[in-house]
């Protein structure tokens, strides 16, 4: 391309970045309300900038593409398909969700509301470039993009030593993994000679390549493997979970829950099934020969649901007690990654959509819980019912569709997923995921039984804000509504794969 | 003549930069990641990438390094080793090592790299970059500018914060 | 001995000497240089393959420069951090900073 088209691309490119854009004006517009000195602990005005800018970003990316393979744009270095669609809506609405807690959140000091912000909204505009790119390059810039900012955000809560320990573990585990995968694109960009992904998966698929060593495509892989794990937390690069989550701010946990971790699947079906497979028919994928990754990515979905729900059982604290259950998940969800076929990767989106409504919910009333006197220790949820009832039944719906039971959004996932692996044959996975399931049980119905049915510990008042309140019933109705009315959203995750 | 710039690069890249990761005094450790910077910059000069030589040396050895020789000074005493990492032992590590390690040597000699037949004459790489930058990508140097700027906002608020507390 | 291989091969090396480092040091700092030796073998490998694979000679440049952007900022934030965590620990004299065990 010549530099006048490069030009001419770049600007026709503004008309699919509605998404970048108004994140890119939101973060200009808290930057520079932000310097204002008088409006510097004005927690509710950043709130409505940020809500605003969100909004914004939000109907910018309603906007769907049409049949077909979606629009390059940017000189090529994006595609606007539902794919990335889908993801961006999925990040702006964690991203309002974790603003709206930590407005209400005492653990963000007032004079530190506007920086919370504005790292979100850039964590937030990170995830949306990752999931629209398809260039190694931008690639690694928006997964850096992502992480740098998130390392920060954990960083915020500096009046414990935790807080900064925990951000100290999270860069150097990060800025290890991301290292790896760094060397793993190397690899893969001096096999093909190029950095745009669709061509590198041609290449790497085509027959050519068949002959080729399976030293070099193994330690691509799990190079890959690497950066990714650690993006959703799962085996072997689990271990910084806990105590990250325990260590941040309450709201930035459950931030990092759900949007990092959305996004790490995001960019792990991206790379995976356009580098490492390629399409076979009309619903499956074929992977390449020199790998069986799905094998590997089956083995480690296993390990890691089956570590996540053990862990979780000896948890006091509900903080930690929810980041071994967001490992477990990472596992469920991986689950649908090995399968290989489109009712694979749907079942993962639809469960990350319903994952994003309940442990958002549940981390919002984990932030509802603090503050007052409470705490995150389990005793502090004994008896909690007959003070904040409302919060407590609004608990109980997050962890019952945690767990998988009927009438709740988190069932219909699992069906979804199970049935996805259960159609594939990889029986033996099905069997671990439903004791997984059972396991998970055990943990979850233990702080409800806290919550319901034993005394009261430690008497304090949970002060539970209107908003609060709101943002949890927010979450709580499409927990609800998802369980017995989910063929909307189904029918719109099957248009995007 | 070359040959012999190419070895010399090479054994300031590897040699110093096993004290690097051997080395139990952290300060001699730093010092010797200058000679492994070095190193690097001569070895881009030769790849062809005269102007990343340079950035080599400005960012990496008067940047990254010197920021990093700060952080050892500053947190000399601290007890900042006991934070446990909870990685696996040296000897695992070890042998993970040498498993990657023997992988690449597989790696690199059996596979059939798409090698370009005939080299292009090393030119002056500066005017191509900035065409590039500022062409096919302009959105890449545009997220970069961003996420340094949220950087800068962000490592501000942390040590503002400990400010504060003093 | 001036030819991709070679380069490959030293790439190689430093990212091992790297990955050791990071799995061996129990110092955060060292750890932290460690994780730079690996960068710099990622951006030797890149180089390498623009010079002797691309067809089209800046792509890996570009990408080196960002690389350096990128760890340039994640030195800067670990150092904070580092930093602040020890003006903590010095002003509350806490004896150590490992709390935090899953």
């Amino acid at each position: 391309m010549d530099l006048v088209q490069i030009a001419r691309s770049n600007l026709e490119g503004f008309r699919y970045a509605g998404t970048e854009v108004a994140l890119c004006v939101l973060i200009v517009a808290l930057l520079l309300s932000g310097v204002i000195l008088p409006f510097r602990k004005n927690r509710r005005l950043f709130l409505i900038i940020s809500m605003l800018g969100l909004a914004l970003a939000m109907t910018a990316s309603l906007k769907q593409p049409g049949a077909g393979k979606g629009v390059r744009y940017f000189a090529d270095l994006f595609l606007w398909d539902s794919f990335s669609v889908f993801f961006k809506l999925f990040f702006v609405a964690a991203a309002a969700f974790t603003i709206l807690m930590a407005q209400m959140n005492r653990e963000v000091e007032d004079y530190e509301f506007n920086e919370c912000c504005l790292l979100v909204v850039s964590v937030t505009l990170g995830m949306v470039l990752l999931a629209s790119s398809v260039d190694l390059l931008m690639i690694y810039l928006a997964f850096e993009t992502m992480s740098l900012l998130s390392y920060l955000l954990v960083g915020i809560r500096f009046r414990e030593a935790r807080g900064g320990e925990a951000a100290l573990k999270y860069v150097l585990y990060g800025a290890f993994t991301s290292g790896v995968m760094l060397f793993g694109f190397s690899l893969v960009y001096g096999l093909a000679g190029t950095t745009d992904i669709m061509e590198i998966g041609r290449i790497l698929n085509s027959a050519h390549m068949a002959g080729q060593n399976r030293a070099l495509f193994v330690l691509m892989v799990l190079f890959f493997l690497a950066g990714l794990l650690f993006k959703t937390a799962s085996f072997p690069f689990h271990i910084w979970c806990p105590d990250v989550y325990e260590g941040a701010p309450t709201p930035v946990t459950a931030f990092l829950s759900v949007g990092p971790k959305a996004a790490g699947f995001a960019v792990f079906i991206r790379l995976f099934y356009t580098l490492f497979a390629r399409e076979v028919g009309d619903q499956g994928f074929a992977a390449i020969e020199q790998v069986d990754w799905p094998a590997i990515v089956a083995v480690i979905s296993a390990i890691t649901m089956s570590l996540g729900n053990l862990s979780a059982i000896h948890q006091d604290n509900v903080k930690r007690l929810l980041a071994y259950s967001s490992i477990a998940h990472a596992g469920y969800l991986l689950m649908g990654i090995a399968c290989l076929d489109k009712l694979g990767l749907e079942a993962v989106a639809f469960y990350l959509v319903v994952y994003l409504f309940m442990n958002l919910g549940a981390f919002a009333v984990v932030t509802a819980v603090n503050n007052g006197e409470g705490g995150e220790d389990i005793r502090f949820y004994r008896g909690l019912s007959a003070r904040a009832p409302m919060a407590c039944v609004a608990m109980a719906v997050f962890l019952f569709s945690l767990i998988g039971i009927p009438p709740f959004a988190g069932f219909v996932g699992k069906v979804f997923l199970f049935s996805a692996v259960i159609l594939k044959k990889y029986y033996w996975l099905a069997i671990v995921a439903a004791i997984n399931t059972v396991i998970s049980l055990y943990y979850y119905v233990r702080l409800i039984k806290a919550m319901f049915i034993d005394q009261a510990e430690v008497s304090f008042e949970p002060r539970v804000s209107g908003v609060s309140y709101a943002v949890i019933g927010a979450l709580a109705l499409p927990t609800l509504v998802l369980g017995v009315y989910w063929q909307p959203l189904a029918a719109f995750i099957e248009s995007i794969f | 003549m070359k040959n012999f710039a190419f070895n010399v690069f090479v054994i300031i890249t590897l040699i110093p930069s096993f004290w690097v990761a051997l080395s139990s005094n952290i300060v001699h450790a730093a010092f010797s990641l200058f000679f492994t910077f070095f190193g690097v910059a001569g070895l881009y000069v030769l790849l062809g990438a005269d102007f990343l030589g340079v950035l080599q040396v400005l960012v990496y050895i008067s940047g990254i390094l010197v920021l990093i020789i700060f952080g050892v000074m500053m947190t000399q005493r601290a007890q900042m080793e006991h934070i446990s990492t909870r990685l696996p032992g040296r000897f695992a590590g070890a042998v993970l090592s040498v498993l990657v390690f023997g992988g690449f040597m597989v790696a690199v000699y059996k596979t059939a790299w798409p090698k370009l037949t005939e080299l292009p004459e090393p030119v002056p790489t500066t005017s191509e970059i900035g065409n590039l930058l500022l062409g096919k990508y302009l959105i890449p140097f545009e997220v970069a500018s961003v996420l340094l700027l949220a950087v800068l906002v962000g490592a501000a608020l942390i040590v503002r914060q400990s400010v504060r507390k003093e | 001995m001036n030819s991709l291989t070679t380069y490959l091969l030293i790439a190689a090396m430093l990212f091992t000497i790297g990955l050791f480092g990071v799995l061996r040091r129990r110092s955060l700092i060292a750890m932290l240089i460690s994780i730079e030796l690996m960068l710099n073998a990622a951006s030797i490998n890149f180089l390498a393959f623009t010079k002797f694979v691309s067809p089209d000679p800046a792509t890996g440049q570009i990408y080196v420069l960002l690389i350096m952007g990128v760890a340039a900022a994640e030195v800067a934030i670990a150092l904070a951090i580092i930093i602040s965590l020890y003006r903590w620990l010095r002003t509350i004299d806490i004896e150590r900073a490992d709390r935090l065990r899953g």
